[in-house]
């Protein structure tokens, strides 16, 4: 196990730029580099990279390792599994992090089995236990109503996956050195045994739900599509983002791209208003994140109201009109 | 002389009158002899049990037209007119035996020809004649110019009326061309002599005379002969098959659907017709198209798309088209035969699922049609062979089987024994408590649902109120199962039942209190096919003898106008009617105001069949027009016995936003108040 | 085609969180009375898309389940929504497994079976949420992986699968045999048809032990676990809900924009 030392990341590119969850694993990796007087390294993988290694130095990482291919220009689980597989034998990190994100979801796991590693996904807190030196990873298991510790004592490397928006990302630092190394990403397309056929991106009607000051979110009490409009309504007067429960998506009263929660999007606005939903942890672990939290049920009993900042219990019905008007009334002070 | 003795065109009027004869009653038997064989498709079921019960049964009902007169109301008389014409044309059938058939027929006509017995009967037939006529009339008034939206202005029921009305005018002619004829002094029969009088002061010839009593006599004959073999051919057939209809009726508890054997069934409901038992394609021809149920059906008076009415005569149009399968070509033939399927073209799904089996169209209907279980076996086939069903039913259904209960949404969020918090209870299997005689079921929607268990608590309170001993089964507690069943997933339904059952014997419980009617009818009426053997009472029966006994004394009485709304499951399934009326009466102050559509023909609260948990998305809300009958009584408060009612009634409340003056309670409520 | 379906039971996830206990001893949820456990979330779309591919080309489905107790249950359910054949790996030995040590017998179990198509797995348990198994599971039998599938289609001879990505969808072709997947965007499971009922109630649901899979005591020995929890906790909620209230809803309403609005946060 000492023959493995370092923090190794595994950092994603989004549209030429180095993206959020990259700089959030570089602050928390040197956090932990820090800690345990470890190098801190990083893995970018793309097609055409060019100064993002710099970049990456700037932010923080001891030590860049770049791996250019055409192939791996999105997000390919068989290339990258080869290549950060690789990368993770030749240069036997003690700690790999990932993003617990669509890549990094998948990637881990593999990479995990390939090195016989320890794997700890979607975390939300990292630390590193004083006695041992190992890596304690909090998650929150159980769709959220209870958060798990884990370690990985007997393998390397140990590897977690990191919930985006849990950890400060790194600040930018022009003066910082390091090393930018090129590795030869030898990915041939006749090994990859899946083939990406296409990647369609699915437009959402209105504000995008990551970027959002403000979400509305509604839940199976909303009744039907039709009622959603009242959602949207508010969400439009408020320039937020429409959001929506698992069950609410699944009743096909909006598209599951809208989905708040565990499995579906992560969001953190300044105002988070809950319509008509129950608050199961699963959905809440979606948007605990959120500044202030309102909630709007007939049910005084629902859980939402145990999460929530301000709550008015009635009919959503009654409520959201009156609301709206007010709005409108404070809105054009 | 009756005219058959007579020679026409050189043939024997006897020829002529056996011929005519023998080929309508051909054509009359060889009908009812294929719609028999049709009818010998369906399924078998054992429907003569009981035969002394099933005489008595029909000769009440239908000597009498009981069947008839129980319907009528002061908006619809129709049912006084249908049994003026059974009458008086029971008499008219026998004239025919007699005079044409036996008299006429035989030669014999002279034996009776001027007898005193003729005398009588033809006064008979005349007095007959004139209520028929009159029925005739005012039948073909309401049909044709009132139009009430039961009936419909059909031709075939003008030919109908316009062959009666004939048969009527003809038999007066007989009389009159007769006796004027034979130049016979009487005033008896009055009309028909009155007709002879005025004949002969009008100096007809004796040829004229003689002419009209023969074109009339044979008018009157060939009519109708023609009207039996018209019979098995129209909506008439109700004549011949209404009453075994009425005889072949179910004994068992109402509405309930036969349980499906899943041991040996290989299809479950019913697809195609010759799925259907027997007794429901008898439902078919019996049917007389009076409407009845149309116009007392939830769903059709909230605007959607069932109809019973529609619905079996669809069904019987359909089987009349699929015809007989012919025995080589295998049991599959017949609907092979047919192009339409019979769920989707001849019944469609949104009417399947529009049903709240509140069954007032049962209860309504004259002939003893089984509407209900039909609707059942139809969802059987959707849900257990198809998994069709409207989403709202299949959440429904996963609930049921990953909760055990059928609530979504904030009462999924509960736990079953939440309601036990706070009160002082037996629940058994918690603290020692391993046996109880008398248990209360509280039901899914009174142990989740916020404003039931309110109810359920003011059960607690009176019931202890009144000493009465009982255990709860709190978190044990289960679905009766009710739901599933009503929707047609059969499977679950048993399951449950063989489950809960278990559940009362392990305790040794004797007697079941519920305080839902949908748990009251399915653990009293459908859960002994499965083995149970309880005693089981709805509180609105145990409450009002406890009152009745003076063990609970309401003296606080209650200070307003109060409506029962009837739950279905506790009336037309029950009969139970007195029970909660008695405890209303018994509360001083409560100025009771029956709606008109009350007991047996009280209108759907919207909630029953699975409609808790689906949506209404066509027409108007039925709860909304009930609200509205309970508004026309001036009540201001509702009172039920049922949770989905009291939530259905609740709602209807707050759409028409009437909270401030009209408010829907539970009797239990009312009577918890009452004795404080 | 041969599916393979992995299922697993757990404690029912929608249990109020009022109710949610644990035992920190032993680092285990401690389901309230009366609430029975359920087949996890996933797993069930899993089935459903295994039912899916049936109904369209035609296919043979088989369940396993690896647990204890009434883990028998979760396979029933799966026959009875149209699966053909079911297993349970029991064993004292497959206690408390990590991710690492279920994929093992998974795959121990998978090579007894023999011949297949496609595994189908969930994309997570829906207690201990870790989204592991399946992708270790691909990697132990050497076959490709897709993950958090939407659809999946037989076309050219594989596999036409959608992802689902934070914006949208990414179509892969794969070959066969390979496994995928499934995310609760497949589609609400169907419900279990009386034919489906009854025929998983006749069937009969083979248990199979350590010993009858061939399974190494080293791999799953407590020593060999990859990861460990050490510590589970529920979280304390600090947050005071403001109940805001009025004559009626509508009076709340204006209330709640009005403090919104003077909070600063509107």
């Amino acid at each position: 196990m000492d023959t493995h030392k370092g923090i190794l990341l595994c950092g994603e590119i989004e549209k030429g730029t180095l993206a959020p969850i990259t700089m959030e694993l570089l602050g928390i990796g040197r956090v932990l580099a820090d800690k345990t007087g470890q190098e801190l390294s990083i893995l970018l993988m793309g097609s055409d990279i060019g100064g993002l290694g710099e970049e990456a130095l700037a932010y923080g990482a001891d030590k860049v390792y770049v791996a250019e291919n055409p192939l791996l220009e999105h997000y390919h689980s068989d290339a990258c599994t080869m290549v950060a597989a690789d990368l993770c034998r030749k240069a036997l990190p003690s700690i790999l992090l990932l993003g617990n994100t669509d890549a990094g979801r998948d990637l881990a796991p593999r990479l995990a089995a390939r090195l016989q590693a320890g794997l700890a996904t979607d975390a939300v807190e990292l630390d590193i236990d004083p006695d041992t030196g190992i890596l304690v990873v909090t998650r929150p298991v159980f769709g959220g109503n209870a958060l798990a510790s884990v370690m990985v004592r007997k393998v390397r490397p140990q590897i977690a996956t990191v919930r985006p928006k849990t950890v400060k990302p790194a600040e930018k630092d022009a003066s910082r050195q390091g090393q930018v190394i090129r590795m030869v990403a030898e990915v041939d397309s006749s090994t990859l045994k899946v083939q990406v056929v296409e990647r369609v991106e699915e437009k959402v009607e209105g504000v995008r739900l990551e970027d959002a000051e403000v979400v509305v979110s509604g839940g199976r009490g909303i009744g039907s599509s039709q009622s959603y409009e009242m959602i949207w309504e508010l969400a439009r007067l408020l320039d937020g983002a429409v959001g929506a429960t698992r069950p609410a998506c699944e009743e096909g009263w909006i598209s599951m791209l809208h989905q708040v929660g565990q499995t579906g999007k992560m969001v953190s606005p300044k105002l988070y208003i809950a319509v008509a939903l129950s608050g199961a942890m699963q959905h809440i672990a979606g948007c605990s994140g959120s500044k202030c939290i309102v909630a709007i049920n007939q049910d005084p009993e629902a859980n939402i109201f145990k999460v929530a900042h301000y709550g008015v219990v009635g009919d959503y019905k009654e409520i959201l009109p009156a609301f709206m008007g007010k709005l409108k009334e404070l809105l054009a002070k | 002389m009756s005219p058959v003795s007579a020679t026409y065109w050189g043939l024997s009027g006897y020829v002529i009158f056996w011929v005519l004869f023998a080929v309508a009653f051909g054509l009359f038997v060889r009908r009812l002899f294929f719609l028999f064989r049709l009818m010998r498709q369906g399924k078998d079921e054992n429907r003569f049990d009981n035969i002394g019960q099933r005489i008595r049964m029909m000769v009440v009902e239908v000597v009498p037209q009981w069947c008839n007169l129980k319907t009528v109301t002061r908006k619809d008389l129709a049912g006084l007119g249908h049994a003026l014409m059974f009458w008086g044309f029971s008499f008219f059938l026998v004239s025919y035996i007699i005079f044409i058939g036996l008299a006429g027929g035989f030669g014999l006509a002279h034996v009776i020809e001027g007898t005193a017995f003729e005398k009588v009967f033809l006064t008979i037939l005349d007095v007959a004649g004139v209520a028929v006529t009159i029925a005739i009339l005012w039948a073909a008034f309401r049909r044709y110019i009132i139009r009430p939206e039961r009936l419909e202005p059909s031709a075939e029921a003008a030919i109908i009326l316009c062959t009666v009305f004939a048969l009527m005018v003809l038999n007066v002619c007989v009389v009159g061309f007769n006796y004027a004829l034979l130049d016979v002094q009487s005033s008896w029969p009055p009309i028909g002599a009155a007709l002879a009088a005025w004949l002969t002061s009008a100096g007809v010839s004796q040829g004229a005379l003689d002419a009209g009593y023969k074109i009339s006599w044979w008018l009157h004959y060939v009519l109708i002969i023609g009207f039996m073999v018209y019979i098995p051919y129209s909506k008439h057939l109700h004549i011949l098959t209404s009453p075994a209809n009425v005889f072949f009726r179910s004994l068992g508890p109402k509405m309930a659907p036969q349980p499906i054997n899943f041991e040996e069934a290989e299809t479950f409901g019913v697809s195609q017709i010759n799925e259907f038992t027997w007794k429901d394609l008898l439902d078919l021809y019996s049917c007389a198209e009076c409407g009845r149920c149309h116009v007392n059906c939830p769903a059709q008076l909230s605007g959607k798309v069932l109809s019973p009415r529609e619905t079996i005569l669809s069904l019987k149009e359909h089987l009349l088209e699929t015809g007989v399968a012919k025995p080589e070509a295998g049991a599959d033939a017949s609907a092979e035969s047919s192009a339409k399927q019979m769920i989707g073209d001849v019944v469609t799904e949104d009417a399947i699922w529009d049903c709240t089996t509140c069954g007032a169209c049962q209860e309504i209907c004259p002939v003893g049609v089984e509407h209900v279980r039909k609707m059942i076996d139809l969802r059987r086939n959707l849900v257990l062979m198809q998994s069709r069903m409207p989403e709202t039913v299949q959440l429904m259904l996963r609930n049921m089987q990953t909760k055990g209960h059928p609530w979504a949404g904030v009462q999924s969020m509960r736990l079953r024994g939440d309601w036990t918090g706070g009160l002082d209870l037996k629940i058994l299997g918690e603290g020692g408590n391993d046996h109880a005689d008398t248990l209360l079921w509280v039901g899914c929607t009174g142990a989740l649902v916020d404003r039931n268990v309110q109810v359920t608590t003011s059960l607690v309170t009176v019931l202890d109120a009144a000493g009465v001993e009982f255990g709860v089964l709190g978190g044990e507690e289960a679905c009766c199962g009710d739901p599933a069943r009503r929707v047609g997933y059969e499977i679950q339904f048993q399951t449950i039942a063989e489950q809960n059952i278990e559940v009362f014997k392990s305790y040794g419980i004797k007697r079941i209190i519920t305080a839902c009617p949908h748990c009251y009818n399915a653990l009293k009426n459908e859960y002994p096919k499965f083995g149970a053997d309880f005693e089981v009472v709805h509180y609105t029966r145990l409450v009002a003898d406890l009152i009745g006994k003076g063990t609970l004394n309401p003296a606080g009485g209650w200070d307003s106008a109060v409506t029962y709304h009837d739950p279905c499951y506790l009336g037309r399934y029950n009969e139970e009617y007195a029970a909660p009326r008695q405890i209303l009466q018994a509360i001083p102050g409560a100025n009771i105001r029956e709606m008109e559509r009350s007991q047996s023909t009280s209108l759907c609260c919207g909630g029953g069949g699975g409609h808790m948990w689906m949506e209404e998305k066509t027409g108007r809300k039925i709860n909304e027009i009930r609200i509205e009958d309970v508004t026309s009584t001036g009540a201001e408060t509702v009172v039920t016995s049922c949770p989905y009612c009291l939530q259905m009634l609740e709602e209807g409340i707050e759409r028409k936003q009437l909270k401030s003056s009209l408010r829907a309670m539970d009797l239990i409520e009312l009577v918890e108040k009452a004795i404080n | 085609m041969h599916i393979i379906v992995c299922v697993k039971q757990i404690p029912d996830p929608e249990i109020p969180s009022a109710k949610f206990k644990i035992d920190p001893a032993t680092k285990k949820v401690v389901p309230p009375a009366g609430v029975p456990p359920v087949i996890s979330v996933f797993d069930e779309r899993a089935v459903e898309a295994a039912c899916q591919l049936k109904d369209k080309n035609g296919a043979k489905i088989t369940v396993i389940s690896m647990g204890q107790g009434k883990v028998a249950d979760v396979v029933k359910h799966a026959l009875s929504m149209g699966a053909d054949d079911g297993i349970t790996l029991q064993d004292s030995a497959f206690e408390n497994l990590d991710s690492y040590g279920t994929a093992y017998v998974l795959s121990k179990a998978i090579q007894k079976i023999g011949e297949y198509d496609l595994v189908l797995c969930g994309r997570q348990a829906a207690d201990w949420d870790s989204g592991q198994v399946g992708s270790i599971l691909a990697e132990m039998l050497g076959i490709p992986v897709v993950t958090i599938a939407r659809n999946i289609q037989a076309a050219d001879g594989g596999l036409r699968v959608e992802r689902v990505l934070k914006d949208g969808y990414e179509v892969v072709q794969a070959p066969m045999p390979c496994l995928v997947t499934v995310s609760n965007e497949v589609g609400l499971p169907r419900l279990p048809t009386g034919m489906g009922i009854i025929t998983a109630t006749r069937k009969k649901i083979p248990a199979w032990t350590a010993q009858d899979i061939e399974i190494d005591p080293a791999q799953v020995a407590p020593e060999g676990a990859h990861t460990e929890i050490v510590k589970l906790s529920v979280p304390i909620r600090d947050v005071q809900c403001e109940i805001v209230t009025g004559k009626d809803a509508g009076e709340a309403a204006v209330e709640l924009a009005v403090r919104l609005r003077a909070a600063n946060i509107i």
